[in-house]
């Protein structure tokens, strides 16, 4: 950047051209105060806070947006400036409420701080002052605009860093104000309450609700943390005080987020104060009185009890189902939503405590396919690419299978500033009309479960093209022949007529994707749950190899991860076929290494997977489970099938915050807690490892859940005897800290991530194999994992159950971007719950007339498996012949519908097709 | 019709234009009627339609056309007939049921209706009538030089062949086929023409910039959003002549490189929109705007944006994200829009005027032009007229001339012998300027320098019945109540600023409110972000600079002599002068005043209202304005 000769204040400064006079003042440590200006905002010049006096300029002129030039001779307090500053202040305040010892911002005020710097009071001016009613109704946003100085930093990170321009300015002169939507409440207005507005007020005109009154700034703990709700893992700063979390804030220096949150990790934080929190370990009255497992009378009945008789009736019925019925009867479920240090043990515990590979956890449901497919084309099966980089450089993104503004909200953020900042290209491809089709250039609205037929459609015409990256193609990969005649089986009318998507569209979408570069693939549940979930995913490892998208800074592969921790529960071995860092199970070399860190023989089978442990209740192969921290009764497929199941367990261990939906299942409760009750490492999207820091202490007798495991595995193997010289046989942690040190010495790909390193302020994304590498923000820059990428050759085949006369609709089921998961926590979220309080199915205007949903909006939806009742939503996100329900409330929850065919590879359901039938309800 | 496909073809059609034209004139009687809004609005179309009914009715060839408005708007409805190889005669105040009148003796018998016509206009080759005053010998005429308006109210502006017969595209032609843009900006610089918009900023200056500036596609914007109060040259010039704006964008567009010129029209305009929207049809219609003008290569078009009523949106930065479809607020200067204006790209902002002047400028050439008016301000200005004077309406003067001249020469001077008091130039954010500054040349220069501005021709004259603390605090209501409300000083400082002229005007003035004017004052000229808010206090500033005394009046002694602020003075007859004659007392509406008939009548001021209709109804000058004795509390009850 050239740089030019300026003058602020009598100092000589180099400058770089295209700085304005602020950020040149600003690198020279020089103070000139702002009002308006917030360095992640485009500059406004509006406030007039930031008037310098400019030699040769006859008026004064705001730092915020005058352009440094060569010989530029700026005064930042003279006389001319401090008076206009002082005049502009005494205008503000005038207009004012002069309430500061009652006021929220007191303290971390903007208003408050510069008019203690400049002397002024608020007596200056006495005329008409605005009095207007604080009366916005929404759960999450004071709106107080007496309050309110006109900054416009709202107006400004609504339109540029969130993108949905709920928020304008109204009226003229004297009086505008700040309004949103049409002039009307947020609630009503596009608002999704992602609070950026909020984290830019200058003074309390925007102010978080839940936070009234709760604490002045200078009074509070301020610690960091990663949000516990997606996997885009957010850095968040809690505001604690005595012992509650009153407030929560982005972390501008979070790599993911750089401030931003979106409306779950700002507002959604209260369902750890919850009062359903169980704060004592509880066991089945049998259980206590040792008599036989029986549901009946006060023998089902929980007994709160302490910690000692909890664990122990747990470690002894879990020896002996394994000494009646072997190890691999036994299967334990780790977490998505819990630490890595914690995931290790959950696979030390199944691998060495019980001796059995069958571990899994919810990644099974939603990237299992994922992790199989990018294995076979890439040999590694994770995000390619960082945030950072496939928002800040992509010049095209392809978004498949991904409602991100709803599931991966500040990821959906970044998206749009791209769109919108700098006129990046956005395909979306999707059966429904996301609200990110707002920003796309094209949307391809193709039919559920036809995802490979329009990627090869896609691809036909690339290659017919010419567009496809030969030299790419000829040093890095392979198969391409074999693929390539696959794919002339997919000339664009037939692919048209399988996905209903238009021909001229097919040739638009490829002609962006084969010639925008850096193009970035993006994708989530759409793509992953299908019976055909790893060929889906292939197919966009085809396209990425296709178009040499891979191995560069904003292209890539970037499957989005759906929970805080998923990407770490996966790498800490929380699978049934690897042990941490993917060492297969099945690999001798492997299986050698572990049996000398542990101590003890290791089973060489491979596992069993959530989505077979369960149904194998029934079939007797599965006799005890210990889930931690996840809601299959929620979660998994076919929720009858699920109950009928967990009914039939001869053992079943809970270890959870809440009484959740898979409780009355459940033969002991162990109280875990929630993320801002422990420290240790989450693993976001981006394979980035970052530091989550105990806030508060747990509630009642509530323990941290490695502290728990651990106890648990001392009591199993007090009768065992390990190896005396293995390394990492015993279970004496002090700290999460002391686990991780085990993980840096047997998963490689954690070798140098300590929390040592996170705590002095790095940020590692794995693979990061020694403690002087500073990570990988890219895989497969030089080559792939495997060697060469191989292009597998992919046809289509039709989803497992399709419409048919007796069930005529195709459901697909997801999230909304006020829940998260089953539900447990976003519905114990006070605000989250007040602005979607009920299960709703979207449906098309088209079918809602046709069921005459004139007035009576209650539908029933069945399926060859269950059926619920709930309201619908007529909405155009849905074309005709589709409905969309969510799994996050237990009174109708889409699982109750969904079928439990899977992918024959990853053993992923396929939750987004199934055939329905939907009825109106008088 | 045809496509011209090159000057030659323009030149040719211009030829059997004027020959259609003079034969028709030879032949055929022409009956002319100002059409512009200010003719419509005082009963134009029903003139009209009564001429054409009458015409018809009487089976005569007349030609009737609508042209624009000739400026003389105080004798609106004006009809101007004309007979074969005679002069053209100028009707005022034409009202339907003269008609008749006018059809039979001037069309039919020949005869001109000597006590209705108000003049002839003096044409080469026609002997002139006689016992007639020329148009161009009126006093209201002698000293304009019409070189923006030269055809507004000569030519029909819904027909292209006019304007092309009156020379019309000829200066663009010129420019596209002999001159090089750097020569079309080098004649521009050359010629002085400074921004008629107000700012004065030296139009060839700001082309060169644009022209220089990096980044494509460049713009050419028209501001016509002409928002002041009593201003209405641009919407005479949109109405009357759309064409020489359209040429002068045209002209600059070749100029600065651009391809799409923007006209940003204000919706309260709607004549001036239809008028544009029919010119720019039948502009693409000759070739003249779109693909390859004339042959040249050249290609060009306008697009039309109307503006949705914000007075703000006059300022070019605000205009321009107007045009984007934001809000339309301005934003900080630099980058200035010769850099980085519509949708970030180069862009060159000229008003109405400058672009009117253009094709002229082009046509005659810089020497022509700058030879007129004054060294450093060249060419002429024009004014909307109003206000209390007897010639309000639309002029076109030649630089340096001084206000004296515009008021009492053209202007004709106040009415009914009242005293001048002040002149308001530059709109509501200009300034007033006294009796003793008359003498003032009127340039961009000397009325700065005499306290006031040339803004973009505003000119409001009062007399010795205004007060200038109401006259300023109406100007100031009107410009705190257009603020955008982006910056502080000029949305809350514009509001406390009205705040102490209202208390003045209320009598509730306190002796340092002088001093807080001239700080909310001073420091809104520092500190605003726009032109807008930096002059939001001219009128007050000048007004108290020249008028100090009464607003010392006003908070001292709580007097208004100029009879405005309610409250603040009462009316007195003086019995000397009173005769009795009775007309006060008929006009009062609320039994004020009483007395004998043929004896000084006397005013009861715990009845009066202060609604001045007996002031306005004496001839003799009986009634005065005197400092207020009766309490104020019951003046206000009964005026609420």
């Amino acid at each position: 950047m050239p740089t030019v000769n300026i003058t602020i204040d009598g100092k000589k400064i180099q400058a770089e051209l295209g700085q304005t006079v602020l950020q040149a003042a600003r690198a020279a440590g020089i103070h000139i105060p702002v009002l308006c200006d917030h360095p992640a905002l485009p500059p406004e010049g509006a406030c007039r806070i930031c008037l310098v006096e400019i030699e040769k300029q006859r008026a004064l002129q705001p730092a915020c947006t005058f352009p440094v030039t060569e010989g530029l001779v700026v005064e930042t307090h003279s006389q001319r400036v401090m008076a206009a500053r002082k005049f502009t202040l005494e205008l503000l305040i005038s207009d004012h409420p002069l309430d500061c010892m009652t006021c929220d911002a007191t303290g971390d005020c903007l208003l408050q701080d510069l008019a203690y710097e400049y002397g002024v009071a608020g007596d200056r001016f006495k005329g008409k002052q605005h009095h207007y009613p604080i009366t916005d109704p929404n759960p999450f946003i004071q709106v107080d605009r007496n309050k309110c100085i006109l900054c416009r930093r709202c107006v400004r990170a609504c339109q540029y860093i969130n993108g949905v321009e709920a928020i304008s300015v109204f009226y003229r002169g004297f009086n505008a104000y700040i309004g949103f939507g049409a002039d009307g409440n947020m609630q009503d207005s596009p608002c999704e309450f992602c609070g950026s507005c909020v984290a830019v007020c200058p003074t309390a005109a925007l102010w978080p609700k839940m936070s009234i009154g709760k604490g002045r700034p200078w009074q509070v703990k301020k610690v960091d943390t990663i949000c516990s709700y997606c996997g885009v893992g957010c850095k968040l700063t809690l505001h604690v005080k005595d012992n509650e979390i009153i407030q929560v804030e982005g972390a501008w220096d979070g790599p993911a987020n750089r401030g931003w949150t979106c409306v779950k990790g700002r507002f959604g934080y209260d369902y750890v104060h919850h009062p359903d929190r169980v704060k004592k370990p509880k066991v089945r009255r049998y259980l206590l009185e040792g008599k036989k497992k029986s549901r009946k009378g006060n023998a089902w009945e929980w007994v709160e009890t302490d910690w000692d008789t909890a664990l122990d009736i747990t470690a002894r019925r879990m020896l002996e189902v394994r000494k009646e019925a072997g190890a691999s009867s036994l299967g334990v479920l780790a977490s998505a939503k819990c630490l890595n240090e914690e995931n290790y043990l959950m696979n030390k515990f199944a691998r060495q405590v019980i001796g059995t590979n069958n571990i899994d956890h919810c990644a099974r449901l939603c990237h299992s396919s994922t992790v199989a497919g990018l294995a076979i084309s890439f040999g590694s099966g994770a995000m390619s690419n960082s945030i950072e980089d496939v928002t800040g450089q992509a010049q095209a993104f392809f978004v498949i299978g991904s409602n991100t503004t709803e599931q991966h909200p500040v990821i959906g953020m970044r998206i749009r500033q791209a769109v919108r900042q700098r006129g990046a290209a956005l395909i979306v491809a999707d059966p429904r009309r996301i609200d990110l089709c707002d920003f796309a250039t094209l949307h391809l609205q193709h039919k559920p479960g036809t995802d490979i037929a329009l990627l090869n459609g896609l691809m036909y015409i690339i290659i017919e093209k010419g567009w496809a990256d030969e030299k790419f193609i000829a040093e890095r990969t392979e198969g391409f022949e074999e693929f390539k005649q696959t794919i002339q089986q997919y000339p664009p009318e037939r692919v048209s007529q399988i996905t209903g998507v238009p021909v001229e569209q097919l040739y638009q979408a490829a002609e962006i994707l084969g010639t925008a570069k850096p193009m970035a693939a993006l994708w989530a549940m759409g793509i992953t749950q299908h019976t055909t979930g790893v060929h889906n995913v292939m197919s966009l490892a085809n396209l990425q190899m296709l178009t040499g998208n891979m191995g560069i800074p904003g292209g890539g592969v970037n499957p989005l991860r759906g929970q805080n921790n998923v990407q770490g529960a996966c790498d800490m071995g929380g699978l049934p076929n690897v042990y941490p860092a993917y060492q297969p199970v099945a690999s001798e070399e492997a299986r050698k290494k572990f049996e000398a860190a542990w101590g003890t023989p290791l089973s060489p089978e491979p596992g069993r997977t959530v989505t077979e442990l369960i149904p194998d209740i029934l079939k007797g192969k599965t006799k005890a489970l210990y889930i931690l921290g996840e809601d299959p009764v929620m979660s998994d497929p076919d929720t009858n099938h699920v109950r009928e199941c967990l009914e039939k367990i001869d053992f079943l261990v809970l270890q959870e915050l809440f009484p959740s939906e898979t409780e009355p299942y459940a033969d002991v409760f162990l109280p875990g807690v929630s993320f801002a009750e422990k420290t240790g490492t989450f693993t976001n999207t981006e394979r980035r490892v970052q530091m989550v820091r105990q806030a508060i202490q747990p509630p009642g007798e509530a323990r941290p859940d490695w502290e728990i495991i651990r106890d648990l595995a001392v009591r199993m193997l007090a009768e065992r005897s390990l190896n005396p010289d293995a390394p990492y046989a015993g279970w004496d942690y002090a700290s999460t800290s002391d686990i991780m040190d085990e993980i840096n010495a047997l998963a490689p790909s954690y070798a140098g991530i300590t929390h040592e390193r996170l705590e002095k302020g790095e940020s590692l994304q794995w693979p990061c194999p020694s403690t002087d590498h500073p990570g990988t923000p890219i895989l497969h820059t030089k080559g792939f994992t495997r060697g060469k990428g191989k292009f597998m050759s992919i046809d289509h085949v039709p989803p497992a159950e399709l419409p048919d006369p007796e069930y005529p609709m195709v459901l697909s089921t997801g999230r909304v971007l006020y829940h998260w998961h089953g539900g447990q926590m976003s519905r114990r979220a006070k605000g989250l719950l007040e602005i979607y309080p009920q299960a709703l199915i979207e449906i098309s205007h088209e079918d809602a007339e046709k069921l005459g949903l004139n007035g009576t909006k209650r539908v029933r939806v069945s399926s060859r498996r269950g059926s619920i009742e709930a309201e619908a939503m007529v909405t155009d996100r849905v074309p005709p012949g589709m409905v969309y329900a969510n799994f996050h409330f237990p009174e109708a929850s889409a699982n109750e519908l969904t079928i439990a065919a899977l992918d024959p590879l990853a053993k992923i359901p396929e939750y987004k097709v199934c055939a329905v039938r939907v009825e109106s309800l008088k | 019709m045809t496509v011209l496909d090159n000057p030659e073809q323009l030149n040719d059609l211009r030829l059997s234009v004027l020959e259609h034209l003079n034969n028709r004139r030879a032949n055929q009687a022409v009956v002319l009627i100002g059409m512009g809004t200010c003719g419509i609005a005082a009963g134009a179309s029903e003139v009209a339609e009564a001429m054409r009914k009458e015409l018809a009715q009487r089976n005569l060839n007349v030609k009737v056309i609508g042209v624009g408005c000739i400026g003389m708007c105080v004798k609106e409805p004006l009809v101007d007939i004309q007979l074969p190889g005679r002069p053209r005669v100028t009707y005022a105040n034409v009202k339907t049921d003269m008609v008749p009148h006018l059809v039979e003796e001037h069309l039919v018998n020949g005869q001109i209706v000597k006590k209705l016509a108000l003049a002839q206009m003096v044409e080469d080759g026609i002997q002139p009538e006689q016992e007639l005053d020329t148009y161009q010998n009126l006093p209201f005429y002698r000293k304009q030089l019409r070189i923006a308006m030269r055809n507004c109210g000569m030519i029909n502006p819904e027909d292209i062949l006019e304007y092309i017969a009156a020379d019309g595209y000829q200066g663009l032609a010129k420019a596209l086929t002999s001159m090089e843009p750097d020569d079309v900006i080098e004649e521009m610089k050359d010629s002085g023409l400074r921004g008629r918009g107000g700012a004065g900023f030296l139009t060839g200056v700001k082309w060169e910039f644009c022209r220089r500036a990096r980044g494509t596609p460049k713009y050419v914007i028209c501001n016509a959003d002409e928002g002041d109060p009593g201003a209405f040259m641009d919407r005479s010039i949109l109405e009357g002549d759309p064409h020489a704006v359209i040429e002068g964008m045209t002209i600059a567009g070749y100029a600065i490189g651009a391809r799409d010129g923007y006209i940003y029209c204000r919706a309260e305009y709607p004549l001036a929109i239809q008028r544009l929207e029919k010119a720019i049809c039948q502009a693409h219609e000759y070739g003249l705007l779109g693909e390859n003008i004339l042959g040249t290569g050249f290609s060009f078009d306008l697009h039309l944006k109307e503006g949705a009523g914000a007075f703000v949106c006059g300022e070019e930065t605000a205009l321009i994200a107007s045009i984007e479809g934001k809000r339309g607020e301005p934003r900080p200067r630099p980058p200035f829009p010769a850099v980085s204006g519509l949708w970030g790209k180069p862009s060159n902002v000229n008003n109405v005027k400058s672009y009117s002047l253009t094709p002229q400028i082009i046509l005659n050439g810089a020497d022509w032009f700058s030879k007129i008016g004054t060294e450093k301000s060249t060419g002429t200005a024009v004014f909307a007229l109003t206000g209390k004077i007897k010639n309000t309406g639309l002029i076109e003067v030649p630089m340096g001339i001084t206000l004296r001249e515009i008021i009492y020469d053209v202007g004709g001077g106040m009415p009914r012998n009242k005293r001048f008091k002040a002149v308001q130039t530059g709109g509501p954010l200009g300034g007033c300027l006294p009796e003793s500054a008359l003498d003032t040349p009127v340039d961009f220069d000397s009325l700065t320098q005499a306290g006031a501005t040339m803004g973009s021709g505003g000119m409001i004259v009062v007399d010795q019945d205004t007060c200038m603390v109401e006259f300023a605090r109406y100007f100031l209501t009107f410009a705190s109540a257009e603020s955008c409300g982006k910056c502080v000083p000029c949305r809350i400082g514009g509001q406390r600023l009205l705040e102490v002229l209202t208390r003045i005007a209320e009598g509730k003035g306190r002796p340092e409110d002088l001093n807080e004017i001239e700080y909310i004052s001073t420091q809104m000229q520092q500190a605003s972000l726009c032109a807008l808010g930096q002059l939001t206090p001219g009128p007050v500033m000048a007004s108290l600079r020249f008028f100090r005394e009464e607003y010392e009046a006003h908070i001292r002694d709580h007097f208004c002599q100029a009879g405005v602020c309610k409250g603040m003075f009462q009316y007195e007859i003086d019995e000397v002068k009173c005769p009795g004659c009775g007309l006060c007392l008929k006009a009062c509406t609320s039994n004020a005043i009483i007395g004998e008939k043929k004896q000084p009548h006397v005013i009861n001021q715990v009845n009066c209202i202060q609604c001045g209709a007996c002031y306005e109804v004496c001839n003799l000058g009986a009634i005065h304005i005197s400092p207020r004795v009766v309490p104020l509390v019951e003046v206000e009850e009964a005026v609420d």
